[in-house]
């Protein structure tokens, strides 16, 4: 199996005053192609810094991280935005929509850095939004949709540029449990079906017992995978 | 690019009190800004228009010292002048003071030939019309000596026609009864140069001489000043020194200048007008900069999170960067032709606002692109700084500040 995040050597501190605070400690880590992780462990155990470095959105201080087949610590940061529209899908706890826009137009909003005309970003939207079940809602703003319904729309922007690793970071922190069990379905049904590498941060144990493998963090370190790969 | 044009016209409508604040801001500023510097202008045109063929003579004292009738004989004889009238000042009002117009009285016979290419002659008596105006005009002011003739502005306005007889209330020259003076209008001119001022009335001045010796009023009748026209090959420096030379024991010493110097003197009696406008233009840019940049540092400091959002859709910096610069530059430019636009507008209506304090005013297109070019640098230098605070911003930072 391909890897789709090979991470070696990983470190990554942050200052705080005079305090030094190491968040990634030597961290070796992967991912394969079509693999569903889940990754866990307690607030500041680097979970979420491990999303950031994998997106592209941060840097580590210290070794190796290659994601979908390019080495990212060679790329500037110029070359890394582009990289991000073509590779990464990220879904974010509070949705981050644009709040000015509706749901077709967040869903196009990706498909505006592709060649792709206006109809037929316009078409492809649609058929993301039809892919999370929310065809009836395009031209909802998202103070206009549930919290359940937004984080779906929020994956079908993730998905609309059709790439190849989607990063959740705590996708269902802020839903009640039926909405987080709907949308975990969702994520689950795009790893399955659509072949999507899925990497999500989490607290929630349901999420867990959903993913493929399951890695624990703490201060920074891997301390226990669960789970056999895809 | 096409994703701008949306998140712009979005983020500005979606804070539409903001937006429509700053825009009004703008508009304002630049309506301001160009009417300022139309002022400055106009009155610099004013100045440079007036006839250099023609010479002011006053007292070397002051404008407020008359010089003595007997000088005009005098200045006629000098080599090289062609023509002189007395051109006193009146300074009276119709009805009430609040709209006051310019009366000058000066010498009929030969007045309207010597301002021939000033203004023509438009209507005569018994609705005479065209080429044969002047003479009927002249002829009438030959015969009446309470003979008037006026702009067509100040004839609009108070709705005055040939063969009316006005009433006009003296302030410096009050006769013993302190009754108004009257003025039989035989002729409408109109103005040859933009900055010859249409509301303007001009009599005999013999009428004013006489009657005021006649009450006992004055002791020694004499004139603010003289306008001298010149011959065409006529040297208006040699001739004004000979002007001067001729007086130079008194018993009044006399200033002779051109007409342009002498209006440029005149604007100067006002203060340094171009300096004091400017600086008011000057506060004028800075205060909508400030505004601006105040709405724009305030936008970006709202668009942190959602920088975050685009740059991990895959927006370069640059992209991001260009968004706020952009919504900088749509809010001036939209608020700067408004500005512009009403200035241009609006210049018939301020013309007829300010009358006789500024003849001409005109809003010239050197001043609206100037205007266009104010707009465009205060939405650039606005701008800039925020956005390049958030395309410099990391992405990861960004995002931080959303959650």
């Amino acid at each position: 199996m391909n890897a789709m995040i090979e991470m070696q050597g990983v470190s990554k501190r942050y200052s705080r005053g005079n305090e030094t605070l190491t968040v990634l400690d030597s961290l070796d880590f992967q991912v394969d192609a079509g693999d569903f992780v889940a990754l866990m462990g307690p607030s500041g155990s680097g979970k979420s810094t491990i999303l950031n470095i994998a997106g592209g959105l941060d840097r580590p201080d210290s070794g190796r991280v290659s994601v979908a087949g390019s080495d990212l610590g060679a790329m500037s940061s110029s070359a890394l935005a582009p990289w991000r529209s073509v590779h990464i899908g990220f879904v974010f706890q509070s949705f981050n929509l644009m709040p000015v826009l509706t749901a077709l137009e967040n869903v196009m909003l990706p498909l505006l850095l592709t060649p792709l005309r206006s109809s037929e970003r316009k078409k492809q939207a649609e058929f993301a939004l039809d892919v999370v079940g929310l065809s009836d809602r395009m031209t909802h703003r998202p103070k206009q949709l549930s919290g359940g319904q937004e984080q779906r729309v929020a994956i079908a922007r993730a998905i609309a540029t059709d790439p190849d690793l989607i990063l959740a970071d705590e996708p269902t922190g802020d839903l009640d449990r039926e909405s987080a069990t709907s949308v975990m379905e969702l994520l689950q049904r795009l790893n399955k079906e659509m072949g999507k590498t899925l990497v999500v941060v989490t607290h929630d144990p349901m999420v867990g017992e959903l993913a493929q493998r399951t890695a624990h963090l703490d201060k920074g370190l891997l301390v226990d995978v669960t789970g056999e790969g895809p | 690019m096409r994703s701008s044009r949306v998140l712009v016209r979005k983020h500005l409508l979606q804070h539409w009190v903001r937006s429509g604040l700053t825009v009004a801001a703008i508009t304002l500023a630049m309506f301001l800004l160009c009417s300022v510097i139309s002022i400055v202008t106009t009155l610099d045109r004013a100045v440079n228009s007036e006839a250099t063929q023609r010479l002011v003579v006053q007292s070397a004292v002051s404008l407020f010292v008359n010089l003595p009738l007997g000088y005009q004989e005098k200045i006629v004889a000098v080599p090289g002048v062609e023509d002189v009238t007395v051109f006193q000042w009146f300074g009276g009002y119709f009805k009430e003071d609040e709209q006051p117009f310019a009366q000058f009285a000066v010498d009929h016979e030969n007045f309207l030939h010597m301002y021939a290419k000033d203004m023509r002659v438009a209507e005569g008596p018994r609705g005479v019309t065209g080429d044969s105006a002047l003479e009927a005009v002249q002829a009438a002011m030959n015969a009446d000596r309470r003979a008037a003739i006026i702009g067509p502005d100040l004839a609009r306005e108070n709705n005055w026609k040939v063969g009316d007889t006005v009433p006009i209330i003296a302030k410096i020259f009050t006769k013993q009864d302190r009754s108004a003076w009257e003025f039989d209008i035989v002729g409408i001119y109109e103005p040859l140069k933009s900055n010859f001022d249409p509301r303007q009335m001009f009599f005999r001045f013999d009428y004013l001489r006489e009657t005021l010796e006649a009450e006992g009023m004055v002791d020694d009748m004499g004139t603010g000043v003289y306008m001298v026209n010149l011959e065409a090959t006529a040297d208006p420096g040699l001739v004004s020194q000979a002007i001067d030379g001729l007086f130079e024991n008194g018993p009044q010493r006399t200033k002779t200048a051109t007409e342009a110097v002498f209006q440029s003197f005149f604007i100067a009696m006002l203060g340094n007008v171009p300096a004091f406008m400017g600086a008011i233009g000057g506060a004028i840019v800075f205060a909508v900069l400030f505004s601006v940049v105040n709405t724009m540092l305030m936008a970006g400091r709202q668009r942190r999170g959602e920088a975050g959002i685009l740059k991990a859709l895959g927006f370069s910096n640059a992209c991001v960067a260009r968004l706020l610069l952009y919504e900088s530059l749509v809010l001036c430019l939209t608020g700067g032709a408004l500005g512009i636009g009403i200035a241009a507008l609006f210049e018939e209506p301020v013309r007829w606002a300010v009358g006789g304090a500024l003849p001409g005013y005109t809003v010239e297109p050197s001043t609206l692109l100037l205007a266009v070019g104010v707009t465009l640098v205060v939405g650039v230098v606005a701008g800039i700084g925020p956005a390049l605070g958030l395309g410099r911003l990391q992405p990861a930072d960004a995002l931080r500040s959303e959650a």
